[in-house]
């Protein structure tokens, strides 16, 4: 028991100023020091790690089928919410989700196609794209006229695969809309 | 031992203290803290619906499977397979509808009364709760959309759809958030799995640690603000000098307490032991919560929707009725500027509420009415902040009915009593 009634050399209290200065300061400031940038680590290692380095996601650019066995007007390719027009020989692709917050617009069959004037043309519309969630309205080529959309829908680039011949749809290429694929 | 029927100030002093779930109550409450009238015991409520969401909810942990192959099956399992799991979960549900309400309801309640304002106390820092106050709010509407995703239905998945994308509409960090939010780019299970932590953890633990610290300073801001304003209309009153220890810096001194003047609202006139009077009401709120939570569990079964479909939006595709408020605003605040188009994700969805929420941060510091107008409802001197306040809830109120009952397929206008046209399904 003689262990625990040693009398250590206790700081004084009247002489302070020694106390916390030296090599005591300093290695108290290096422990919270280091303590410090422990936790600064572990903080920034744990955000880092929920920034994902690799994705598993479809790719971006995808075979979408032969030209030729695509029907004649509009298809909709739902996994990637994608609507292919072909009209005879040219195609086109516009993307299915709306420029508002990305709902999925739904192709609109019009009783009467109607004329309308998109950018000082005038063009006859026979059909529309409606979006569910907040109504918003595009004309037949994309182009946003009602609800909060703030811009048209957006055209993909199609080619033609050299492989095998197959259409090939590049969703992270957006093209202008009179876009045509010929083949 | 604890007594429920303290027979003395002593024993009714010790079943508050020496209790570990009691200690953070107060010996004695003023009379007017307990008011059925003053508060609505809106908090109360509120804390009681969050237990009940943590009770269920750690149970419907164990039975539901947070991956997106299995999610929806073992919802549908909870709901018709497992023992009293459609109780469950329609508990958790309606738990997390009246939270909603009851937190705002009430912040309403705080304002209205001005009970964010200092008072006459010392040493308050009411301002400070009130903004605790508001993060729990947005912390409640939080769990509330991180906790309808995870059946992962058709309503889950453009629900994330559509808040994700009002996140990337914010300026600059818009984009990298809805990508740390989906951990990706496409809705998928990193984005299943994130919500679902979220839901179970992270938000209930910050929700819990903030209710704690809330609950601190409500103690050191005195009690709540109606204390301040029976304070206010007690005379001074001279209290015989209490013989008792001092402390001063010499140390411990026996002499008189410094109070010779007081005013008596802790006295025996105008308070009462916590226990058995505040215990007893809390009491009755909680049975009385828990009672209209399993009524209205009866009366509203959960719904779940079709399975999660990417290629086919609902239509109408409709956020739960305290997001609707948000989902009209977004719809009709897009603004075009000749050829520049600001997007209504952008104004309705990140600026609007972000300004709202600034000014009720601010509004205390704003506020310079006097004492009288602590704590007590609908003070003359706040009549005009008051009636601006109220409107504002009204605006909120009136959108959420819009949305609730007067918009159907494509987001159109139509009368309750219109039916909705026949809309095919795909297109």
């Amino acid at each position: 028991m003689k262990f625990f009634q040693k009398k250590r050399n206790k700081p004084q209290l009247e002489d302070n100023s020694s106390y916390r200065s030296g090599r005591r300061l300093f290695l108290e400031k290096l422990g919270l020091g280091g303590v410090l940038a422990g936790l600064v680590g572990m903080g920034f290692q744990s955000f880092r790690s929920l920034i994902p380095n690799l994705l598993y996601e479809p790719a971006q650019r995808t075979k979408i089928g032969m030209p030729q066995n695509l029907a004649e007007g509009m298809t909709f390719i739902s996994d990637m919410r994608l609507y292919v027009f072909r009209e005879g020989k040219s195609f086109y692709a516009v993307s299915g989700s709306c420029t508002h917050l990305g709902c999925t617009v739904k192709y609109t069959k019009l009783q009467q196609p109607k004329q309308v004037e998109i950018n000082g043309e005038k063009t006859v519309v026979p059909f529309e794209f409606h979006c569910p969630c907040h109504g918003s309205k595009f004309y037949a080529d994309g182009t946003n006229y009602a609800g909060p959309a703030p811009e048209p829908l957006q055209w993909y680039k199609l080619e033609v695969s050299p492989d095998d011949g197959q259409l090939l749809v590049d969703r992270s290429q957006i093209v202008e809309r009179n876009f045509r694929l010929t083949v | 031992m604890w007594t429920w029927n303290p027979g003395s100030d002593k024993e009714a002093g010790d079943a508050i203290v020496k209790n570990l779930l009691l200690h953070w109550f107060p010996n004695k409450v003023s009379k007017g803290s307990l008011s059925w009238s003053y508060s609505f015991w809106l908090g109360t409520m509120s804390f009681v619906l969050f237990m009940i969401l943590v009770f269920t909810g750690v149970v419907l942990m164990f039975i539901y499977v947070p991956s997106v192959e299995r999610a929806y099956s073992s919802i549908k399992d909870i709901e018709h397979v497992v023992s009293f799991g459609w109780l469950l979960r329609g508990t958790h549900r309606i738990a997390a509808h009246l939270m909603v309400a009851t937190v705002f309801l009430h912040m309403v309640r705080v304002f209205l009364t001005g009970a964010y304002k200092n008072g006459s106390s010392v040493g308050a820092n009411r301002p400070l709760n009130w903004i605790v106050g508001i993060i729990l709010l947005v912390l409640t509407l939080l769990l509330s959309f991180t906790g309808y995703l995870l059946p992962w239905d058709q309503l889950a998945y453009w629900a994330i759809t559509v808040g994700t994308n009002i996140a990337s509409a914010a300026p600059l960090v818009g984009k990298w958030i809805r990508f740390l939010l989906l951990g990706g780019n496409e809705i998928d299970q990193n984005a299943l799995i994130r919500f679902y932590v979220l839901h179970v953890f992270f938000l209930p633990m910050i929700v819990l640690f903030l209710f704690c610290y809330h609950m601190w300073r409500v103690r050191k801001d005195g009690g709540l603000a109606i204390v301040d304003r029976e304070a206010l209309d007690l005379k001074p009153e001279k209290i015989a000098s209490v013989k008792s220890k001092t402390y001063t810096l010499l140390g411990i001194t026996n002499g008189t307490s410094v109070h010779v003047q007081n005013t008596e609202v802790d006295g025996e006139k105008n308070s009462v032991p916590s226990s058995p009077h505040l215990l007893r009401r809390i009491w009755f709120v909680s049975l009385a919560t828990l009672i209209v939570v399993v009524v209205l569990t009866f009366l509203f079964p959960a719904p779940l929707e079709e399975p999660a479909n990417p290629s086919v939006t609902p239509n109408p595709a409709k956020a739960p009725w305290y997001f609707l408020w948000l989902q009209e605003i977004v719809t009709i605040t897009t603004v075009n500027l000749g050829w520049f188009t600001i997007n209504g994700a952008l104004i309705g969805g990140v600026l609007l509420p972000g300004i709202l929420l600034l000014l009720g941060i601010w509004w205390p510091y704003r506020d310079c009415s006097g004492n009288a107008s602590v704590g007590i409802w609908f003070a003359p001197e706040r009549r005009r902040q008051n009636i601006v306040f109220v409107l504002i809830c009204l605006f909120i109120i009136l959108f959420t009915v819009i949305g609730t009952f007067l918009r159907g397929p494509y987001w159109n206008f139509y009368w309750p009593w219109e039916t909705w046209p026949e809309m095919p399904i795909k297109f």
